[in-house]
């Protein structure tokens, strides 16, 4: 057997060479080319910089304002959302408000909700609008869309699960409109996918449809998309664990023995 | 902007359950206190019973799998369990538990913060499921043919720097085949609980070998479980259960040093190239 070459490994030990930036002392901080303190503090919003941070690119502001309004939209106290209840578990068991958010956001890492669907919407539709170039037309790429689902609407960004309807994309709708934002390619499809399976199903766009044809006319891909929304839900959870911290301990849902539905073997013995 | 009439907001009324369900554990309530229970049995068995009759080995493989193991199984899961129990100070999960714990970060939170790095897919827990459902996909096939034939056919995706995963669980490690992988498979191999997977990923292993592949540790834990008959979703979860202790133990040992007492890379090693 030969000897490997392992120069890729040598060259990196000891010394880390960053393409983000990085802090000397006595000199200054640096991000993405930025003196942070000169150029960017105080001078640009804090999403300006998460999405520098995710993306490498520093946005104009209205991007930024509706990534953060949209990041309102999105996580809200309600203690019975998946990620919003573990926040309230760690609040009734006395976790740290860090451990608790911070276990809240890493339960949207899920397939059912949370952000990485959101990977998928816009996976969907700037799939559907290279369809839609390729001389399909939208009644085609709905049909064939669900044809992967037995017929039905499952196609991620509309048919949202619990509710019909969705209260946020009028909301973000409004945002883009007083940001100046007009409605682009994907954006004018996605409305139009709506459209058609409002009149079929009665199933419409939810925010991740809206969201996933917005940020694609912005040219953002899914995977920026997943990174700029990371902590997307940490408020939610931070607020359901507040409401529990500040109660006594163990009074979220407490549980009697009973209330658990014992379905397996009947005692026995070793 | 074009005005639109939006969908009125209205409950699909989803019906969901009244309680929660459970096979694995039930909780006898107290004469007293309905909260507080009076025995927990296990798949039917009395815990206290358990504690003084049992190992933990076979308390772990009851817990997930529903019945007690044979002796063969419990020698399985149990050197695996010992072969698996420290990544070792050079893995990113352990030297994530180390930098939590040198910072001082709060001991519970050690192995969560470390944990939370081993579900990666390279190395991690994250390569464990795949690891076994490639292994279930192609056991009836020759293990050396499938593996010459996947080294022709993927050749060119290998990349020109950095280690190539032919396979989940099957790879180069630091440009070489790793060796201990393959030692705790050739020891498990020879347990008399070893399965047909375990039997499998050998042969692949070996036919990859001259080409500076072989067995991975994610892949090695993927052929066990595999055999022990645990499904692949279980898998991610079980590779972090076996590691965890080496975690911990690394991060509390660097909990008790100064912060200085671990490198910090200098200003003059630290290079800025946006390039």
């Amino acid at each position: 057997m030969n000897k490997p070459d392992t120069s890729l490994w040598d060259k990196q030990r000891n010394k880390i060479i960053s393409k983000k930036g990085g802090w000397f002392v006595g000199d200054g901080v640096y991000c993405h080319g930025y003196n942070m303190m000169d150029e960017l503090v105080g001078k640009v919003s804090y999403m300006q910089v998460v999405m520098l941070n995710a993306t490498g690119r520093l946005p104009k502001r209205p991007v930024a304002d509706w990534f953060e309004a949209v990041h309102i939209c999105l996580s809200w106290p309600d203690s019975r959302i998946w990620c919003n209840h573990i926040g309230a578990l760690g609040g009734t068991m006395r976790a740290s408000a860090v451990a608790s958010t911070v276990a809240g956001v890493l339960a949207t890492d899920s397939r059912s909700y949370g952000i990485k669907p959101l990977k998928e919407g816009v996976a969907f539709i700037q799939a559907a609008m290279v369809a839609l170039k390729g001389e399909l037309s939208v009644d085609e790429i709905v049909v064939n869309e669900c044809e992967k689902h037995g017929g039905k609407p499952y196609i991620m960004g509309y048919a949202r699960p619990i509710a019909k309807g969705d209260e946020r994309v009028p909301a973000m709708e409004l945002v883009a409109k007083n940001l100046g934002f007009s409605v682009g390619e994907h954006l004018k499809l996605a409305y139009e996918i709506d459209r058609i399976l409002l009149a079929q199903f009665n199933e419409g766009m939810n925010i991740n449809g809206y969201m996933s044809a917005f940020l694609s006319d912005l040219h953002f891909t899914s995977e920026e998309v997943y990174r700029i929304c990371a902590t997307l839900v940490a408020s939610g959870v931070s607020a359901c664990y507040v409401d529990m911290r500040d109660r006594p301990a163990e009074t979220f849902l407490p549980l009697k023995c009973d209330d658990i539905d014992f379905q397996g073997k009947p005692h026995r013995t070793l | 902007m074009e005005v639109r009439k939006h969908q009125k907001v209205t409950s699909r009324n989803d019906v969901f359950a009244d309680k929660i369900t459970t096979r694995i554990w039930e909780e006898v309530p107290s004469e007293n206190n309905p909260y507080i229970a009076s025995n927990n049995r296990c798949h039917g068995y009395d815990l206290i019973e358990l504690m003084q009759q049992k190992s933990y080995v076979d308390m772990f493989y009851l817990l997930f799998r529903g019945n007690l193991p044979s002796l063969d199984e419990r020698q399985l899961l149990e050197q695996l369990m010992v072969g698996l129990i420290n990544p070792g100070p050079r893995h990113p999960a352990t030297r994530a538990a180390m930098n939590a714990g040198v910072g001082k970060s709060d001991p519970q939170n050690i192995l969560p913060i470390s944990l939370t790095i081993m579900g990666g897919e390279y190395l991690g827990a994250g390569a464990v499921e795949g690891a076994m459902r490639f292994m279930r996909k192609h056991r009836r096939e020759n293990p050396v043919e499938t593996a010459d034939a996947m080294l022709t056919e993927l050749a060119e995706q290998r990349p020109k720097e950095g280690d190539w995963h032919i396979a989940p669980g099957f790879g180069s490690h630091f440009g070489g085949v790793d060796l201990m992988p393959s030692k705790l498979a050739a020891v498990l191999a020879r347990l008399p609980a070893s399965g047909s997977m375990l039997d499998w990923g050998m042969g692949f292993s070996s036919a990859l070998n001259k080409k500076e592949i072989g067995w991975l540790t994610v892949g090695v834990a993927a052929a066990v479980f595999a055999d022990l008959g645990f499904h692949p979703r279980y898998g991610a979860g079980l590779f972090q259960l076996l590691c965890a202790p080496g975690l911990l133990a690394h991060g509390m040992e660097q909990a008790n040093k100064p912060i200085t007492a671990m490198p910090f890379v200098s200003d003059k090693a630290y290079v800025i190239d946006y390039e």
